[in-house]
């Protein structure tokens, strides 16, 4: 039980410093133009690949607070595409247990659903109370480079941090040790 | 076994559900609240900024500087190439100074002859660029001057040459500058020579938009563009770039400043001049109370 919880805690802490890093690299003044490709939102994609695999590692309150704070830290407006995230990963989460036995393309085609509803949300309520926006095309860039990078996510996930689905056999983690 | 498991997520699904509905909500207010008292929050926002970016400042420093030297290692391998080009500017260069002289000696003792006195509070403070803080749709940079140093929201940012952009969002130790290239960006501008204003308007490319133009047909490529100071916010007189022309055959401003490197950024201290409220009084020796008293009262008698 206190290895299973203290590999919890630092997996925890692990998105958390993660989540921190993808912001430090946004803001490191290297390059102040406008960029000509828009980056692909890493942190949307880390999100939604962690809940899938490991749902306890990345509870929705951690969730919520480096959304937030990449909203604060990146000029967006703040809380809106937070809210939205936490919603992409709470259905996540409740269809992941599903979603277990039905294989990777499977898995893509719906994160991508949840990309493009949260991009879309986020745009259209944006568009109803009228804040000022950019243009469109930037935006649909963004989040069809968000999908595509979707799998070097996972493979990072999977191979460098060693964020797996469980097994049954998985000692590490609470459901198998009762 | 796993009943028991069963049984523990149905007892903790709706709780965990309440809780998701809860945070969401949470973040739809602040949302909501931003909307509607925007100063508020972005006076909230400079406070998170200033708190987190400054403690992210030792890693940064290194990791900007290294990225940087690996960037001048590149360039290195042109080298005579650069050489060549820099030698042949050079050149160009002394011509110009040459004239820059002559005519700085010419201004000067113009300015003498018409007893001018520039404007003593146009001041200004260096500060570093700490931090590229746009997303790709916001066009900003953090500079490590703040409250404490006097900045006020609204004042001019250059870099050595030319005009940056504007200050927006004030900490204590942190300031935001919203840059020329953010599409909420719009400097009023005149175009030097043919003295015509427009507006520069940014659109999250790297050269801004001339707009609202009056007369097209005296503005060419080339034109240096000035800040006019219009609606007070700026000082007159600001360069901001060159106009060129875009293959559709926009008007854009080709930026003076060095939008790829900013590191040293100049805040211009400015109070706009106060403006003249009241019509004026009568030109003449101001007489004294007592005496008009019992004029009126001569009068109604």
């Amino acid at each position: 039980m206190d290895r299973a919880a203290s590999r919890l805690w630092m997996m925890r802490g692990l998105y958390l410093a993660l989540g921190m890093l993808v912001m430090f690299f946004h803001l490191l003044p290297l390059d102040t133009r406008p960029d000509r490709w828009p980056f692909p939102e890493l942190l949307i994609a880390l999100t939604f690949a962690w809940v899938l695999r490991r749902p306890d590692d990345v509870p929705t309150l951690s969730v919520a607070f480096v959304m937030l704070m990449e909203d604060l830290l990146l000029q967006r407006p703040p809380g809106l595409l937070a809210a939205l995230v936490v919603m992409g990963a709470s259905y996540l989460r409740s269809a992941g247990p599903g979603m277990r036995d039905m294989g990777f393309l499977a898995e893509w085609t719906s994160v991508g659903a949840v990309i493009a509803a949260v991009f879309l949300s986020n745009r259209i309520v944006l568009g109803l109370l009228s804040v000022e926006q950019g243009p469109l095309a930037p935006v649909l860039v963004q989040a069809a480079l968000t999908v595509l990078t979707y799998p070097l996510v996972v493979l990072f996930c999977q191979a460098t941090l060693g964020v797996r689905r469980p097994s049954a056999i998985d000692p590490t983690i609470r459901g198998g040790q009762v | 076994m796993a009943k028991d498991r069963a049984q523990r997520d149905d007892y903790t699904t709706p709780l965990r559900r309440l809780f998701t509905g809860i945070v969401v909500l949470c973040l739809l207010g602040i949302f909501l609240v931003w909307r509607i008292d925007s100063p508020r929050v972005e006076r909230f926002r400079a406070q998170v900024v200033d708190a987190v970016v400054p403690s992210m400042d030792w890693a940064m420093v290194p990791v900007t500087a290294a990225v940087n030297l690996v960037r001048d290692f590149q360039s290195y391998q042109r080298l005579s190439e650069q050489n060549r080009e820099l030698r042949s500017e050079l050149r160009r260069m002394r011509a110009w100074k040459e004239a820059a002289l002559q005519l700085e000696q010419e201004n000067a003792r113009l300015l003498d002859l018409n007893n001018v006195r520039l404007d003593p509070r146009l001041t200004y403070i260096t500060g570093v660029v700490m931090a590229d803080s746009g997303s790709p749709f916001r066009q900003s940079v953090l500079l490590n001057v703040g409250e404490r140093d006097g900045i006020v929201d609204g004042w001019a940012t250059m870099d050595g040459i030319g005009l940056v952009g504007r200050i927006s969002g004030v900490g204590p130790d942190t300031a935001r500058v919203i840059l020329l290239t953010d599409a909420s960006s719009a400097i009023p501008a005149t175009i030097q020579p043919s003295g015509q204003t427009a507006l520069i308007q940014g659109d999250n490319t790297p050269a801004p938009v001339v707009e609202f133009l009056e007369n097209r047909e005296l503005v060419r490529p080339g034109d240096r563009v000035v800040t006019s100071g219009d609606g007070g916010v700026f000082p007159a007189g600001l360069l901001i770039g060159q106009i060129a022309e875009d293959p559709s055959g926009r008007l854009r401003v080709r930026l003076s400043a060095d939008f790829e490197r900013l590191e040293f950024l100049r805040v211009l201290r400015y109070h706009a001049a106060d403006p003249i409220r009241d019509p004026g009084g009568l030109v003449g020796p101001k007489r004294p109370e007592a005496l008009l008293l019992p004029d009126d009262e001569a009068a109604d008698g």
